[in-house]
């Protein structure tokens, strides 16, 4: 009796449910035939990025992208990578660079209404600089002395010293902020209000849910650039973004490195496009320049040798990648790349004759070189999980020249621990941000054992050169050194894609030298101001096609099952009562 | 007496585990500061000046000696401060609150099912020992409860998800949904909630279901099924009243020690679905060397446990009289 009384209401509940999701499944197709909706996801898990006002997001590249669709920046970048104005829409530098003048777009208002004026300029560097803890790129914030205000659309900035790239590293990157909410603010990395999220920009925030990791945005129809060409922008958290495209729970998403190689089985469906832009990302081995062997500059390169960069490549990230150059900058930032330097092609017998004028010989035969001492020739090569298939290669590698190498995974806070202490020979370490010549200012980093004052020196040297050309000749020096001392070998750079619905929104691209100070995500905001589409060319896109309606099968399925049990039970009953 | 020295029991336990929470994180190496100003791997690399890296030190508090952090630690949770997120910069109750209902859903869900179905199939596989259901049983439950939960994660979601599109493939509920009505909202969660909940129960309900049929096995031996039989009992009334009762025992101690583990356990699994719950949180926290958060976690996973344990006493107490007496 029991169990078909529990059967029965089994049934039923199925019964409900199935209906009640077809409901569902009619009343969302009907909602969104009026508005255009995009949805994107990236291809890391977990879509939470923090709060989006400038001091809630997460210290990451998809953090400040969030932030930037609600705040705006005195200039922007356009697609190729040119300053653009933006807040302001001309300026100029004093003879010194120490000083720059602003003029402001007229008519410019924050979401709530009031006006953007320099007054607004002002205090936002001011805020800025004196919570630098919480607006966590503030790595350039220390070159601001202190700015003026000479009209409502006049700002002067004053910097300490000369900062060549003033224009995209603090006037292209810092948010600005209204006063009149920020003021009476004190602990404004805890400012998790409405309000902390009015700005100027193209989007406001509607919604945001950290454990679910979504956001939503809504145009600005009174945008001083104009209203964006999408109504509403979703950003959501999945695990797998090719099934969630597929499927159609997003419209765009990115893919990176080995992942892209997921581009392939969309290049010719029918519904979606593929773009192709570089990750602006390395990988690298760090050495260690204070460490006997590691020190000498001679056994770097040999260790350069001896790496196969190509096949690298062509076994982690399935030819997704290109090796990478040892002057650490991307060769596709053309206006900083430096083409004539040394690439260590894999050599073995180059590398050989290094070790072996340096004394290291294999005495005994076993493979494996020996120090003069008669030590074995061995290190460890650390690295987090995410290379270890790179670090296993490099092993590989390694030991055909007779250099024995035991891979270590560690996670990344011990191995940033290690890397600060200098208790390391050799580190497998990856990071963004090279295509912006700041990242020449540490090339080993996370590492900090390479010291070389004429580096040093030069470097300082290129941050306050005004001259483009000579500053750019400064920076192929600083690639030099470093492709020529070798305190880190840079393996590859690999590529990404994004792959999107073109009747959703068609205008994605990838920026030159990334978004702001460096992010190499499609998400410049540009995309969504339409300013991609003139003079665009439709290379890589396939014939656009509407995608197949979602099928109405879940439902189906529970009700067949629904009235099967029913039925079934109807007819035990009969049986018995026979 | 004995109520009393239970209870100081378990608050020595909990004390020690809110100390041990404290301290072994923090000699862990690497500091929250490495994710909060660029570690290796991070995709915008930032260069940090000793000035910055001790305003940021005060601002968390970490500049001040451990002893005085574990006292400031103590006296805010005194007052169910939990304190506040480095990483993801909120406080840590609201944190642990928003994900902690997803994770005792999908748990709770998934538990009470391969719990339920372990019991019962074991029982039959057990009643029926040596026939085809008991092989048939048997083969079925060790062959798929030997899949990986995460490859078997992303089997459903290809096969549920993808291709014949019937469950959506990630989060516990459908992005910024307007719901007109409650009942909607609950169909929208339980229609997420089918695919990990399916994973977890059929990675799960191996072990239960042998347990179950082992004890089954002992008890069936017992000389007083023997004499239920004898007084001609129905069989299917012995099952219920005689052997299942007493095969019980030992799988409420087993539920108790595996609802700890499962809080944890489920990380493949939430991974695979994008499921917001507690595991990814606590790997995530790890990760992020983000102290408070990883206190707050521990000390949220130790006292469910704790309480599971009473749980377990309690229903011990009464399945078996006998105990009752001691």
């Amino acid at each position: 009796m029991i169990n078909r009384r529990f059967l029965a209401v089994l049934a039923l509940v199925v019964l409900v449910y199935s209906a009640s999701v077809g409901v569902m499944a009619l009343s969302v197709s009907a909602g969104t035939a009026t508005e255009k909706v995009v949805k994107f996801a990236g291809d890391v898990p977990g879509g939470d990025w923090g709060y989006p006002s400038p001091f809630g997001f997460y210290p990451r590249g998809p953090g400040y992208i969030r932030m930037s669709f609600i705040f705006d920046t005195l200039t922007w970048k356009d697609r190729n990578g040119t300053v653009i104005p933006w807040l302001a829409d001309s300026w100029e530098m004093s003879e010194d660079g120490r000083t720059w003048t602003f003029h402001l777009h007229h008519g410019v208002k924050w979401h709530d209404g009031e006006p953007f004026t320099a007054k607004d300029v002002q205090f936002s560097f001011d805020y800025i600089t004196r919570h630098r803890t919480a607006f966590k790129w503030f790595q350039s914030l220390s070159y601001i002395d202190h700015v003026d205000v000479v009209d409502d659309y006049t700002a002067v900035v004053h910097l300490k010293e000369p900062f060549a790239p003033f224009l995209v590293d603090i006037a292209g990157n810092v948010p600005m902020i209204p006063e009149h909410i920020w003021k009476n603010v004190s602990d404004p990395g805890k400012f998790v209000d409405k309000r902390a999220v009015i700005g100027t920009g193209p989007f406001k925030l509607v919604k945001y849910d950290k454990e679910q990791g979504y956001y939503e945005w809504v145009a600005n129809s009174d945008y001083f650039k104009g209203k964006p060409i999408i109504d509403r922008l979703i950003s959501l958290s999945v695990n797998d973004a090719a099934a969630a495209l597929l499927t159609g729970a997003i419209d765009e998403s990115s893919f990176w490195g080995q992942r892209a190689k997921v581009a392939s089985s969309f290049e010719d469906k029918p519904g979606f496009a593929v773009r192709w832009g570089p990750s602006y990302w390395v990988l690298k081995v760090i050495f260690n320049c204070e460490r006997y062997p590691t020190n000498i500059t001679a056994f770097r390169k040999a260790l350069a040798y001896s790496i196969n960069r190509t096949e690298i490549v062509e076994q982690v990230v399935h030819g997704y990648g290109i090796t990478a150059n040892t002057g650490l900058i991307h060769p596709d930032i053309t206006g900083w790349y430096n083409p004539d330097l040394p690439d260590y092609e894999h050599n073995v017998t180059k590398a050989a004759g290094i070790l072996d004028a340096l004394g290291f010989i294999d005495h005994d035969g076993d493979g494996v070189r020996e120090y003069s001492d008669g030590e074995k020739l061995e290190f460890e090569l650390l690295t987090p999980s995410k290379f270890a298939r790179e670090a296993e290669l490099i092993k590989s590698q390694l030991a055909e020249v007779g250099i024995g190498v035991n891979v270590k995974v560690l996670d990344m806070s011990t191995l940033d621990d290690i890397l600060k202490e200098g208790n390391f020979f050799l580190v497998i370490s990856g990071h963004g941000g090279i295509a912006n010549p700041n990242i020449l200012q540490q090339p080993d980093w996370p590492g900090g054992t390479f010291k070389n004052e004429t580096y040093s020196a030069l470097y300082k040297e290129q941050r306050e050169t005004m001259d483009p050309a000579k500053r750019r000749a400064l920076v192929f020096q600083l690639q030099k050194i470093v492709a020529e001392e070798l305190p880190t070998y840079a393996l590859y750079h690999p590529r990404m894609c994004c792959i999107y619905r073109p009747e959703k929104l068609d205008t994605w691209f990838f920026t030159r030298g990334g978004v702001g100070i460096g992010i190499p995500i499609e998400m410049n905001k540009l995309v969504f101001l339409g300013e991609a589409k003139k003079g665009e060319a439709t290379e890589g896109t396939a014939t656009p096609s509407s995608p197949a309606p979602r099928q109405p099968g879940f439902e189906v399925v529970c009700a067949i099952a629904g009235l099967l049990t029913v039925t079934y039970l109807k007819y035990r009953v009969g049986v018995r009562r026979r | 007496m004995h109520q009393i020295t239970k209870i100081a029991g378990y608050v020595t336990i909990i004390l020690a585990v809110i100390s041990f929470n404290f301290f072994l994180p923090r000699f862990m190496p690497g500091d929250p500061l490495s994710f909060l100003t660029g570690a290796p791997g991070m995709d915008m690399p930032i260069v940090l000046d000793e000035a910055t890296r001790a305003k940021l030190l005060a601002y968390y508090g970490l500049d001040k000696p451990l002893l005085q952090q574990f006292a400031d630690y103590m006296i805010k949770l005194m007052h169910g401060d939990l304190g506040w997120s480095t990483y993801y910069n909120a406080p840590v109750s609201s944190i642990l609150a928003g994900r902690l209902k997803w994770t005792l859903l999908l748990i709770g869900t998934s538990t009470l099912l391969y719990i339920a179905l372990g019991i019962v199939l074991g029982a039959i596989s057990a009643w029926n020992r040596g026939g085809k259901s008991d092989v048939g049983l048997l083969l079925l439950l060790l062959s798929v409860g030997s899949f990986p939960p995460f490859f078997l994660g992303m089997l459903l979601i290809i096969l549920f998800g993808v291709k014949l599109n019937l469950f959506p493939v990630f989060g516990a509920q459908s992005p910024f949904m307007a719901y007109s009505s409650p009942v909607e909202e609950a169909m929208d969660i339980l229609h997420h909630l089918i695919l990990p909940a399916t994973t977890l129960v059929i990675t799960h309900i191996g072990g239960v279901y042998l347990l179950m049929r082992n004890s089954m096995l002992n008890v069936i031996g017992e000389d007083y099924i023997l004499t239920a039989r004898a007084k001609g009992l129905a069989e299917w009334y012995i099952l219920r009243k005689h052997a299942m009762k007493n095969a019980l025992l030992p799988i409420t101690t087993m539920i108790a020690l595996r609802v700890g583990f499962m809080i944890s356990g489920t990380i493949l699994v939430e991974t695979v679905f994008a499921y917001p719950g507690v595991g990814m949180l606590l790997f995530d926290a790890v990760m992020y060397r983000d102290y408070p958060l990883l206190q707050g976690a521990f000390l949220i996973i130790t006292l469910v446990i704790i309480a599971a344990n009473f749980v377990a006493d309690m229903v011990y107490l009464r399945l078996d009289p006998r105990l009752r007496h001691d």
